[in-house]
């Protein structure tokens, strides 16, 4: 069990991200059309490599193996937010989900950029650089569907409010907080990135007459995601996500 | 007896700079702008390099090739490559050959007119047309978009700004 705290939350943001990208990569092939189809390929591709990112700052805090980090741990090892392992849905659900935890991921890499922790501060360089992309991609769907026929709209509101509460928990305090707080890897206690979280969700939605939706009272529920207590929808997932990497953990690739 | 041959960082410079990106062959690691730095302690050469995207899987391709051009050079006894995370990969690091090589290739070099936006008018690497439109801010590698030319109807790609 890892439990260093610097490598908790190189943990915790590199589990959203390959947890989500794996998620995001069932569109391919299934998408609505072609260039969704690239789109999201290409999206996953980006988070699974940020993943391989922070993965790879755990590596240097534990000594680790990175496709050890990555991919052999037991289910309730992983870290991230149970938002990133739902399924798919419709794509008003998608597109719900895609666009909140884009817009956490700015909050979070902005807060981030400023970290003591040296490796992470520089990490968030060339992630917020690609991110602009996921951002472009979930506001162009944002404005189309919420501006689109009444079903699309009605559909990406049920997606809002299923995805809204359980994107809160993208900020759960996480395990070990108090030391990262107190060192200035973690400039921004979590509980403060959910209020301008809140801030970035209202701006972004007024213009669409969506802001009603955003309940600023809600909070993460925990302990979960961020310390490895998952919905029931993880364990098959894990277990596709590892299931080559567990046939033979020794391989060279 | 035998003098050990010295590493020129030069020399390592030029092997790098012919060390062509497993995806877009006809542009070399060196154009692309992809080498930070390059360190020679006797036989020993450290190579850093910045991927051009994080999720780009050609970096484990480009590691070996660069580990193995290098290794070939004379003298060398050891090559250590590390991809760096305190450089920003952008595509204004691309150098004017790179960029003409693109170009050749069929994919717009970055300059000509991509927006990050997508508006279209990127100038085609085709026939030069502005007369085009954007498709997609994402293709068949992260770090190009595709596009299409009306002028000559080829579809194209475009190093994203």
């Amino acid at each position: 069990m890892i439990d260093d705290p610097r490598a908790v939350l190189a943990l915790a943001l590199g589990d959203d991200e390959l947890v989500l990208g794996h998620r995001h990569s069932h569109w391919t092939g299934v998408a609505p059309h072609l260039e969704e189809d690239l789109a999201f390929s290409s999206i996953a591709q980006d988070e699974i490599g940020h993943a391989v990112v922070w993965y790879s700052l755990a590596a240097e805090r534990t000594g680790k193996d990175i496709d050890a980090i990555g991919l052999g741990r037991p289910a309730d090892g992983y870290r991230h937010a149970v938002i990133c392992e739902q399924s798919n849905g419709d794509w008003g659900y998608t597109t719900a989900r895609h666009l909140l935890y884009d817009l956490a991921e700015e909050v979070r890499l902005e807060v981030l950029a400023g970290s003591a922790w040296r490796q992470a501060a520089d990490a968030t360089g060339a992630l917020r650089r690609e991110e602009r992309y996921h951002l472009i991609h979930a506001r162009a769907w944002l404005s189309r569907l919420a501006n689109g026929p009444a079903e699309a709209r009605a559909r990406l509101v049920a997606g809002l409010e299923e995805a809204l509460p359980q994107a809160v928990g993208l900020f759960e305090t996480l395990p070990g907080e108090e030391d990262l707080l107190a060192d200035g890897t973690l400039p921004v206690p979590h509980v403060d990135q959910l209020r301008r979280w809140f801030d970035v969700v209202v701006t972004e939605f007024q213009p669409f007459g969506l802001d009603d939706l955003v309940d600023r009272t809600l909070a993460p529920a925990s302990p979960a995601g961020r310390h490895g207590q998952h919905s029931d929808v993880f364990p098959e997932l894990w277990d596709e996500m590892t299931a080559m990497y567990r046939a033979d953990p020794q391989a060279r690739w | 007896m035998t003098t050990a041959t010295v590493v020129d960082q030069a020399a390592v410079r030029a092997v790098l700079d012919a060390v062509p990106d497993p995806e877009m062959p006809p542009v070399t690691i060196g154009q692309l702008g992809m080498v930070v730095a390059v360190a020679v302690e006797g036989g020993a050469v450290t190579v850093n390099l910045v991927p051009t995207y994080s999720g780009c899987p050609a970096t484990a391709v480009i590691r070996q090739d660069v580990a193995k051009a290098v290794g070939a050079l004379p003298g060398v006894t050891a090559v250590q490559v590390n991809f760096v995370r305190d450089v920003v990969w952008d595509p204004e690091r691309i150098s004017a050959e790179g960029r003409e090589n693109l170009r050749a290739f069929g994919i717009a070099p970055p300059g000509s007119g991509q927006t990050l936006l997508q508006i279209g008018g990127v100038t085609c690497p085709v026939c030069g047309s502005r007369d085009t439109v954007a498709d997609s801010p994402f293709g068949p590698t992260p770090c190009r978009s595709t596009n299409y030319c009306r002028a000559c109807r080829n579809p194209f790609e475009a190093i994203k700004p």
